[in-house]
């Protein structure tokens, strides 16, 4: 219990000496543990030489000879630097439309008053209900005729606007006082001042959300980047791994599929190590100051 | 703050798209350029020996630019091939999974081939007399020429022959029947207690190879699994297919020889490797690993008979999409015979595992002394007397998991062979009615 006391120099004195709050200190710790399971596995089977043979694969205990192989293997398999600022670029490019596309249509939908708001925005929210892979052929005919095709663009474009975060927005935008933007309003401020001054600061929670979740499922795309993609060097990360990953005939060589997948993710954890301060503080954040 | 400066995010999101906007380059006098779409199926680190293979050929070919596009499991490169189509992209060339040809043949997707074959002064017999006759069935729809075999497969029996010298059975005279090879796999299970420690037989199944296996053994059992003559027909809910699942269904739950449920292929070859299975159906193309990671002595061996040796052939075909400009369709056309040559094709061979289409690949100096090496790369070409076309029909892949998705059930101790096969005729029926509209049932 020390050790608890010691980690959790900042909880309040009065709920020190309780055991509600240890008991949940202890399951989140273990939820912790279970999570961490295949992401230690990933980093043993990584390291494991390919002469430890098939069997010790499901081990978790590292082997006594690590090896680098694996990731030479998948590091030689393409060029991943290359493939890295690819999905870099493709997830930050969709990420920046995105913010101002939501910010604007989520207000409009939150604020405004215009004919057939409501039907509009169900008919937005019916996106929400399509199979993605119903949306390739159609997709990939408007992305060729605008001479998009096999371009980091045409990857981008069909989620340059977001029904989810759309939604997200209007939600985050519609909790925020009125008289906060009556204020502004007597100030003289204009409508997009007021959007800029008011509603975006006090929803920075809901962005920091809709972030994690826009550049996770992007970064993690397959299918989609497949279809646009021809050029070697235009590959996001996904493709790239996927010689791996997607075999019939011959086994899984799990070994480099491991050091491959940890590139993939790198990049990512070392984003959310970096920021996990202001991802957790955001969520927690409310509305007034 | 990120939205602190408006300017700066309006800058940075042009910024990224003008980075990411490449212009398409213009057309030129130059090199055609042409692209290949590829799928690997066997093996990552091959993706690596086709850049080699195409880098090769635009060497020996100024003329020609050809790109290399990896484009993910045999149904990926389906999907992406029929999109890239779709959206008036077509690629020039594509290494397509032999039994999806008639179904792209019928939504017209393909190049005729037959024009190209006259153009170089040849005849389409004589141009296919160049590959086994297995292969021809899947390559030519209607009398035409549709597409060129690149990389083929039958089905193997692998053996672990250490585990059946210690069993007390000869490696050397692998079971040839059913009821042969239930026996080797009673006696090859090993168990401790209710545990089973090591397991007799290993069979894959999983979309893709589920339904070639059933086909594999349907056919051992005298069955047709589809009309070959007629892309509207299959033959599920039949006397031939319901022996074969019901003897599968029997390895895994009656006799309790077989692991239980629905095992991908690389898991089946996985535990034939570490010697979790002492026997193992798999194609072909799995030799070369097999033969690189196994630690103990193996045999290969033909799919066993109940009524009949018969298999089907696997593997993928070389094609030309529909639509393509008239020198984009003779780049393409020189790289496909370029591909399929007695010597490239051989080395292809020798790095996959696949078997070689073209028949003179075996008189080449390399493979003869690679045949020596390893006799057992001969049992897959020597199976191909007993061999048939892949099943192909409309809309092949459907039609298929129609078959797999029950198959699947039964092994998972859900439901039983005969109500199961039922199901699937029912919904593969259904799933060929638009096009049995369109041709058999369109009466005049």
């Amino acid at each position: 219990m020390t050790l608890f006391n010691r980690l959790f120099r900042d909880v309040p004195l009065a709920t020190r000496g309780e055991i509600t709050p240890k008991l949940g200190f202890l399951l989140t710790v273990l939820l912790a543990i279970v999570w961490l399971i295949p992401f230690l596995w990933m980093v043993v089977a990584a390291l494991r030489p390919a002469s430890d043979g098939i069997n010790t694969m499901a081990v978790l205990m590292p082997s006594l000879k690590p090896t680098f192989d694996n990731i030479r293997d998948a590091w030689e398999i393409g060029d991943f630097p290359r493939y890295t600022l690819n999905t870099t670029i493709i997830c930050t490019g969709i990420l920046l439309v995105q913010f101002v596309t939501i910010t604007l249509a989520g207000f409009a939908f939150a604020r405004l008053a215009f004919v057939g708001k409501t039907l509009i925005f169900y008919l937005f929210l019916m996106q929400l209900m399509l199979v993605p892979v119903l949306l390739i052929v159609p997709n990939l005919s408007l992305v060729a005729q605008l001479g998009l095709y096999d371009t980091l663009a045409g990857v981008m474009m069909p989620f340059f606007a977001s029904a989810f975060g759309t939604f997200l927005m209007r939600q985050a935008f519609e909790a925020i006082p009125t008289e906060l933007e009556d204020a502004a309003l007597i100030d003289g401020a204009s409508l997009f001042q007021r959007i800029r001054h008011i509603y975006v600061p006090l929803s920075i929670p809901s962005f920091s959300a809709f972030a994690i979740i826009s550049v996770t499922s992007h970064w993690n795309d397959f299918l989609w980047p497949l279809m646009v993609i021809n050029s070697p060097d235009k590959r996001p990360l996904t493709v790239g791994l996927s010689v791996f990953t997607k075999t019939a005939e011959g086994t899984q060589a799990w070994g480099t599929i491991a050091a491959g997948t940890l590139m993939v993710i790198a990049p990512l954890l070392v984003t959310f190590l970096i920021f996990q301060k202001r991802f957790i503080s955001s969520f927690v954040t409310s509305g007034i100051k | 703050m990120l939205f602190s400066r408006r300017l700066m995010l309006g800058l940075a999101t042009a910024g990224t798209l003008a980075g990411a906007l490449a212009f398409p380059a213009l057309a030129g006098e130059g090199p055609t350029e042409i692209d290949l779409f590829f799928p690997v199926p066997v093996d990552g680190k091959l993706a690596r020996d086709m850049g080699t293979l195409i880098k090769e050929f635009n060497d020996g070919h100024p003329d020609i630019k050809a790109t290399a596009v990896y484009t993910g499991s045999y149904d990926d490169t389906l999907i992406k091939t029929r999109a890239a189509i779709k959206a008036g992209k077509p690629p020039s060339a594509v290494i397509m999974s032999a039994n999806f040809l008639l179904d792209m043949q019928i939504e017209n997707e393909l190049t005729n081939l037959d024009a190209l074959i006259k153009a170089d002064g040849t005849t389409k017999e004589k141009f296919l007399g160049q590959f086994f006759p297995a292969l021809q069935g899947n390559a030519v729809i209607n009398r035409s020429v549709y597409g060129v075999p690149f990389q083929n497969s039958t089905p193997l029996l692998y053996i672990n022959a250490d585990q059946a010298k210690e069993a007390g059975l000869d490696p050397n005279k692998p079971p040839q029947t059913w009821a042969e090879l239930t026996d080797w796999a009673k006696k090859l299970t090993k168990r401790e207690g209710d545990k089973v420690t090591r397991w007799g037989i290993a069979i894959p199944c999983a979309y893709d190879y589920c339904g070639w296996m059933m086909e594999t053994l349907t056919m051992s059992n005298g069955g047709r699994y589809y009309n070959e003559e007629f892309g509207g027909e299959v033959y599920y809910d039949t006397p031939s297919m319901l022996g074969a699942l019901s003897w599968w269904n029997d390895l895994v739950s009656k006799h309790k020889v077989h692991p239980p449920g629905a095992t991908p292929g690389p898991a089946v070859s996985t535990s034939f490797i570490s010697g979790n299975a002492a026997m193992m159906m798999l194609s072909t193309g799995s030799l070369t690993y097999v033969r690189d990671n196994a630690k103990f002595n193996y045999k290969v061996a033909f799919i066993p008979r109940n009524v009949r040796n018969a298999v089907p052939i696997g593997g993928a075909s070389l094609i030309i999409p529909a639509g393509l400009e008239a020198d984009k369709q003779k780049a393409a056309w020189t790289l496909i015979k370029w591909m399929t040559s007695p010597e490239k094709s051989a080395w292809w061979s020798r790095a996959t595992g696949y078997f070689a289409p073209n028949m003179a690949a075996y008189k080449t100096p390399d493979m003869v002394d690679f045949l020596a090496k390893h006799p057992d790369a001969k049992t897959a070409v020597e199976q191909l007397d007993v061999a048939k076309p892949w099943f192909a029909t409309y809309k092949t892949v459907p039609v298929r998991k129609n078959l797999e998705d029950e198959v699947m059930l039964v092994l998972n101790g859900k439901k039983q062979p005969k109500e199961a096969l039922v199901a699937a005729q029912k919904a593969a029926d259904e799933t060929l009615k638009p096009y049995n509209a369109e041709t058999s049932l369109k009466l005049p």
